[in-house]
């Protein structure tokens, strides 16, 4: 029980500091100003475009712009530790590799969480004017956090294998990118390989979630897939090997 | 409180460590010696679970390093090469995610940082962001860092490198100042260093360990050139015919060294005398028409004992110049 509470302790206290080191840098604010005006130019857009209540193309865009800021917001978590020696102090202080793994996802996560809260407003704009499919919305608000989730233990597993931040970024560029775009190539694929890629691809599942459908399957790809990144992370971390 | 048993550490297939065995004993302070690349930092990374050995085993207060390294982390304070910091908090925010991470329970946190805060002489700076700090103030953040959980081990890797002069004083004065209540390693490449603060010594070189002893001893066991005699410098006036029989003569004097310039002669003697004076020295200099300029005693230096055990003479030879 204490033990428990130690750990959730180490974990709240490595995401508090990830958060304020987000926060202590340009390149979140950066992030921040930017995704946020051109949600804003899309949204009016396709507002002016679509002449409906919904967030379903708003959602489209999100994602794509998510596929581009994640590896860079998630670049620095390992690889900056790596590179200035701040690994060795956290290695040898007594918190698991697992709370370590953990609170830095949370610190990240909580920042991306924060971006999306910000794009709310679209819905208090549109609720305040017509009448939209709320229960579409949230579902597409929970897939979107969803696919960010996964996007960033990607970007977490990448940034644990290099002390590099760009090679760290350039390969969550490659792992997102084949992620998101690999239902293009599905023409080339039959049988099981065709609905396996149709299953690893996000984008499918995405459409679910802003089309108003919560399924298990989806649920269950971006959570797996979660976890499988951050067990990697934990298992990349602990292999010192790789330094 | 430690017990490493034949330690080997492989990268790749690069031995940084080969077979290493050694103790150490509760309050002992023991300095690790050796050059760059010798595999101190190797080693001292096994002990502080950072690093596994690819074989041996480590016991550090009884416990196995592989199987408890949470529990042995807890007692372990550790101070890398670098000082681990981070550059964007300030000295306090720092401590108290470290007090938090080293499983300080919360009520102590506070006390604790202020204690180390105080101790490292840190506290005028206690708000200041670390990456404007100089770099005296780092390496005193990393070993309060080190010392805030009040470890029983302290491991400091290199702890006085890259610093001025007036900063190694000031690392130097601290860490005597913590060593009545723990034990200590530290390693340097610097001799004097050791020899002001450790008590032992373990000479390190490609990965095993040369000599293990007591500075005292070391400086005058196998390695040192003087066997139980003492070592003197002396500097004379004088024709060299007629002086170098004159103190080669004397019994219990051996010549090791004679530079002449002129009429003016630097000799070393290695002096076995029975009466330690130089009495009977002066006289027959003075018969042989002498005139000595300089009498020094000279203790064999840490540094030539190094390099005579590392094998490599040369170095020694021009050193001593």
């Amino acid at each position: 029980m204490g033990m428990k509470r130690g750990i959730m302790r180490k974990i709240f206290a490595i995401a508090k500091k990830e958060l304020a080191s987000h926060f202590k840098s340009p390149v979140a604010y950066l992030i921040l100003v930017i995704t946020i005006s051109v949600f804003n130019v899309f949204f009016f857009m396709i507002l002016d475009e679509n002449r409906e209540a919904s967030l379903r193309d708003i959602f489209k865009v999100m994602e794509f712009m998510f596929v581009f800021f994640i590896p860079i917001l998630t670049m620095k978590t390992f690889a900056e530790e790596k590179f200035t020696g701040t690994m060795e102090f956290l290695m040898t202080t007594p918190t698991s590799s697992t709370a370590i793994v953990l609170g830095k996802y949370l610190g990240s996560l909580l920042f991306f969480t924060l971006i999306i809260l910000a794009t709310s407003v679209y819905y208090v704009m549109i609720e305040f004017f017509s009448s939209p499919d709320r229960a579409a919305i949230l579902t597409g608000y929970l897939g979107i956090w969803l696919e960010g989730a996964f996007f960033i233990a990607i970007g977490i597993l990448t940034s644990s294998w290099t002390r590099h931040q760009v090679v760290a970024a350039i390969s969550s560029y490659v792992i997102v990118f084949l992620v998101y775009f690999s239902v293009s190539f599905i023409k080339y694929f039959q049988g099981t390989a065709e609905s396996l890629i149709r299953y690893v691809c996000t984008m499918t599942h995405m459409e679910n979630f802003a089309a108003g459908l919560l399924t298990v399957t989806d649920l269950v790809y971006y959570l797996s897939g979660i976890l499988f990144c951050l067990v990697c992370t934990r298992i990349s971390i602990e292999n010192r090997l790789w330094h | 409180m430690i017990r490493a048993q034949n330690v080997t550490k492989y990268f790749g297939g690069f031995p940084a460590l080969k077979n290493i065995s050694f103790e150490v004993a509760k309050g002992e302070i023991i300095g690790f010696l050796g050059q760059n690349g010798a595999g101190k930092t190797t080693l001292m990374r096994v002990l502080t679970t950072y690093l596994p050995a690819s074989a041996g085993k480590v016991y550090i207060a009884g416990m196995d390093v592989s199987r408890r390294s949470l529990e042995i982390r807890r007692r372990v304070g550790y101070l890398p090469e670098n000082p681990p910091l981070y550059g964007n908090m300030t000295i306090r925010e720092y401590l108290k995610f470290a007090a938090r991470l080293k499983d300080i329970p919360h009520r102590q946190q506070r006390p604790h940082v202020e204690r180390v805060l105080k101790d490292c002489d840190l506290w005028e700076a206690r708000d200041k962001v670390i990456a404007t700090l100089s770099k005296g103030y780092k390496q005193r953040v990393g070993i309060a860092q080190a010392i805030l959980h009040e470890p029983e081990l302290l491991i400091l890797d290199e702890p006085t490198s890259g610093l001025d002069p007036a900063q190694i004083l000031q690392v130097r004065r601290l860490i005597k100042s913590l060593e009545y209540r723990r034990t200590v390693i530290l390693s340097t490449h610097i001799l004097s260093e050791i020899e002001q603060m450790a008590q032992r010594v373990l000479i390190i070189k490609s990965g095993e360990i040369l000599a293990d002893s007591s500075i005292e001893n070391l400086l005058k066991g196998p390695g040192g050139t003087s066997e139980d005699g003492r070592r003197v410098c002396l500097r004379v006036q004088g024709v060299r015919l007629d002086l170098e029989p004159a103190i080669g003569g004397i019994p219990g004097i051996k010549l090791a060294r004679w530079a002449s310039e002129n009429n003016t002669h630097g000799i070393d003697l290695e002096m076995t005398h029975p009466s330690g004076d130089f009495n009977e020295l002066a006289e027959k200099v003075a018969r042989a028409g002498g005139r000595i300029l300089e009498i020094k005693e000279s203790k064999v230096s840490l540094e030539e004992v190094f390099l005579q055990i590392s094998g490599n003479k040369d170095l020694s030879h021009s050193s001593r110049a």
